[in-house]
């Protein structure tokens, strides 16, 4: 039977199923960035997005398709997290706005609202690049044609649509020579793919694939409700089948990891209902331990705190700017807080606030004017939403890339409030000593990769200049030591280690005295900064 | 005889070296250092600036400064009157940084306010000081009180005074401008410059490194030029100062100073330290 037209109702189930389709393929999006480094965790940003978005629906009885759309696109645009979050929440409030004020979604509705979410996303970034979710999304949407739309049915259209965003999602390597390297598609992309095939529900979900690097992630069982449990145990006894474990577990849930031996094995597995996989380990006679269950979603939102420090000994130093700055770890927080940032928002590399994590923080402001340091290329984004939110408040950001940007600009923000500069004298200091801060971020390679003329293995120690990976190594040192052929070293005067959690003020000393070695004449300063994943960011400057 | 009628007093905060002071017949009046229990006037005599300076570091814990007292104050204008004066102007450290312009008015009140005109110089060493050689130059020439004090505020106008700090501790071990300290954050190094204006000290800028505070130092300097009066500061860093006054020469007036400022400053300020006071040429017009 044709449905000529969709309600309320029934748009509110597709985007439940949509978001269930992406809760179930966070860890697989994730694995897609270009970088084999911690960051830029899509799926689970999306999914946050989405998640938010729908909170907003949730309790909603109307059939009237224009309020849950508008609805639904104000939450995503709240919740909006990482750049494709953002951008996400941008189609769906073009998508929202294409409607109107239309009670019922038709076939021709359907086109023009997508035609709509493309121009919103597309002017929501100040330069598009192709090979993203802009491109999946807007392929998707030309795929649409006018006959169709006369003769077809929404939810025939709505085929059609996820069809054309597949196509276009395997074709982003071939637009995007980063995405090739790596061999991969664009994590985004996947996104936006697995939020529009879940939405038909359980048999279309299986008749599309998503492209998959690395283990594979078997399909989500059918009719799944919930967002899921993360699930981590491990099995001890004798004589334990590993191969047979994972296959078995494989059908109880999804993101599923089995490594061991005979006697031990490790699980990490997603699942509905935490107990059935907790209930087949323990049928197999094996014992239990270190059982961890989390609730997914519960548990991201726990660890987004917002940091409300010295406000009243701020205000009087600067009580016409303050700034909002993203960092994570306490050495690092104490830095910003050093340095007169009136609020800290913990996050970064694999933990990107939203933007109404950041509208939350300006309201608590009682300055009227507020400066956001993002601090991470994929955070600049949803900052940049939170400002232009809120118009009745001036919010402006620099978009910091690193948290070593944002400490320069700190300086200088000191600086130029100390001498009455206005706001918009201080921004130009602020952006201007940001920029001349060079930086060496060290982390470890989350998967064996090929960078232009480097073979990173997992595990190795990569150098990343000023975004761009540029040295690997099984050791740090010597990772730090091959980053600095990147530098004119004539240029440089001072170096600024800042080590991160468990890493020693000893180890820091240890790599001073190398890099001193090796580079005669430079000062150099070791800073606790307690940052998770990177063991060591180093400012140039 | 006109030019006696009129006296110029200062404290030593003033930095005015021992040959000026005798030229400009001006009196200064000794503040004080308290090392360990004892309590050392800054008269240019009693304690040795270098070795205090060279022992700054080691010791265990931080001299203190303090105000003469009120009863010094008292001594010290009465002599003056003695000698034939029919009023003094007696120029200060400000009193948002000490107390010894408080002491000056309880001693100026024993011995008839009227005759006293106390001045805030509302700034610090050389800084004081310029005020303090117009005054005493004016007066010598029978200038009356209020073209004396118009020059001192006309000075005061066209003095800057900046130094570079070169590390923090000893700045947040005083606790006597705790704003500025608050201001600078603590866990990075930071060289602040650091600028004297209305009686208050305030950071102006902050730098990772020496040779760029240097930079800095050298165009605020620039900037006032031309000068007329050029004071190089140090606290126990004659090298360094002198190798900053070379590369500002080309402004710098053939008499410029290279002074190591007083111990009641460099106590809280902390050996390294560098600054300029400068007197532009149009205070004049």
């Amino acid at each position: 039977m044709t449905v000529a037209s969709i309600g309320g109702q029934a748009l509110k189930r597709l985007f439940r199923r949509g978001l269930e389709s992406l809760s179930h393929d966070i860890e697989l999006i994730n694995r897609h960035n270009v970088f084999p480094v911690p960051d830029g965790d899509t799926g689970i940003n999306m999914f946050h997005t989405l998640n938010r978005a729908y909170q907003e629906i949730e309790e909603l009885e109307t059939d009237d398709i224009s309020v849950i759309a508008q609805r639904f696109a104000h939450g995503a645009l709240m919740g909006a997290r990482g750049n494709s979050g953002t951008i996400l929440s941008q189609l769906l409030k073009g998508f929202a706005d294409g409607l109107g004020e239309s009670p019922i979604l038709t076939a021709s509705l359907l086109k023009s609202s997508c035609g709509a979410a493309v121009t919103q996303g597309y002017a929501s970034v100040s330069q598009p690049t192709e090979g993203t979710i802009l491109t999946v999304a807007r392929e998707a949407s030309e795929s649409l044609s006018l006959r169709q739309a006369e003769n077809a049915s929404p939810r025939m259209m709505l085929t059609s649509l996820i069809r054309a965003a597949q196509a276009s999602l395997e074709n982003t390597p071939n637009l995007l020579p980063a995405l090739k390297d790596a061999g991969v598609v664009d994590a985004g992309g996947m996104g936006l793919v697995s939020f529009l095939r879940g939405m038909p529900g359980g048999r279309a979900r299986r008749r599309t694939n998503l492209p998959e690097t690395g283990s594979s992630i078997p399909a989500a069982a059918e009719g799944a409700e919930s967002f899921g449990y993360d699930v981590q145990f491990l099995m001890v006894g004798e004589g334990l089948d590993v191969a047979r474990t994972r296959r078995e577990l494989e059908a109880l849930g999804w993101s599923v990891i089995v490594v061991g031996d005979q006697e031990t094995i490790k699980v990490h597995i997603h699942a509905d209902n935490p107990a059935i996989p907790l209930d087949y380990a323990v049928k197999t006679g094996a014992a239990l331990d270190d059982v961890v269950v989390e609730n997914m979603e519960l548990q991201h939102r726990r660890q987004l705190s917002i940091d409300l420090n010295r406000q009243a000994q701020i205000d009087a130093v600067s009580s016409k700017v303050a700034v909002i700055a993203v960092a994570e770890g306490d050495g690092l927080h104490a830095v910003f807080r050093g340095l007169n940032c009136s609020i800290l928002i913990s996050g970064g590399a694999g933990r990107n606030p939203s933007t109404e994590d950041f509208i939350n923080a300006i309201k608590r402001l009682a300055s009227s004017c507020a400066i956001i340091l993002p601090n991470d290329r994929n955070i600049v984004l949803a900052a940049q939403q939170a400002a232009d939110l809120l118009a009745d408040r001036q919010v402006e950001v620099i978009a910091t890339e690193t948290v070593l940007q944002g400490i320069g600009a700190m300086l200088a923000f000191g600086d130029a409030t100390d001498s009455g500069a206005e706001l918009e004298a201080v921004l130009e200091r602020m952006s201007a000593a940001s920029a001349d801060i060079r930086s060496i971020e060290i982390t470890q390679a989350l998967r064996d990769s090929k960078f232009r003329d480097l073979s990173i293995n997992q595990g190795d120690y990569i150098a990343i200049v000023d975004g761009m990976i540029c040295a690997a190594s099984t050791d740090t040192e010597t990772a730090v030591l091959d980053a600095f052929s990147n530098f004119d070293i004539e240029d440089v005067e001072l170096v600024t280690v800042y080590y991160g959690a468990g890493v020693s003020a000893v180890e820091s000393e240890q790599l001073i005295r190398r890099i001193r070695t090796a580079v005669k004449g430079l000062e150099c300063e070791s800073i606790y900064g307690g940052q998770p994943l990177y063991p060591f960011l180093i400012s140039v400057e | 005889m006109t030019s006696s009628r009129i006296h110029i007093a200062a404290d030593s905060v003033c930095d005015l070296p021992a040959h000026i002071v005798e030229s400009l017949k001006v009196h200064i009046i000794p503040t004080y250092v308290n090392i360990g229990g004892e309590s050392i006037p800054d008269d240019g005599r009693s304690l040795d600036r270098e070795r205090f300076f060279r022992e700054l570091p080691g010791m265990r814990s931080l001299p203190t400064t303090a105000a003469p007292s009120p009863g010094d104050a008292e001594t010290f204008y009465r002599t003056i009157l003695d000698n034939g004066a029919t009023r003094i102007i007696s120029i200060h450290v400000p009193e948002k940084l000490s107390g010894t312009l408080n002491a000056m008015r309880l001693g100026a009140e024993a011995v008839g306010a009227d005759r006293i005109t106390l001045v805030d110089s509302l700034q610090l060493t050389f800084g004081i000081g310029y005020q303090v050689w117009a005054a005493a130059e004016l007066a010598a020439d029978g200038a009356e009180l209020a073209a004396i004090l118009d020059a001192i505020e006309r000075v005061r106008q066209r003095t800057r005074v900046y130094a570079i700090i070169d590390t923090m501790e000893y700045l947040r071990r005083s606790g006597r401008v705790n704003a500025l300290v608050a201001s600078v954050g603590g866990l990075l190094k930071i060289k602040p410059i650091v600028d004297v204006s209305d009686g208050e000290v305030t950071s102006i800028a902050r730098l990772r490194t020496w040779s760029r505070a240097e930079q800095r130092l050298q165009s605020l300097t620039q900037d006032q030029s031309p000068l007329e009066r050029l004071a190089v500061l140090h606290v126990s860093n004659r090298a360094g100062a002198e190798k900053f006054l070379d590369s500002i020469r080309d402004i710098a007036p053939s008499d410029t100073l290279v002074i190591e400022t007083t111990p009641t400053l460099g106590t809280h300020i902390g050996p390294g330290s560098i600054g300029v006071a400068t007197l532009s040429r149009d205070w004049r017009r």
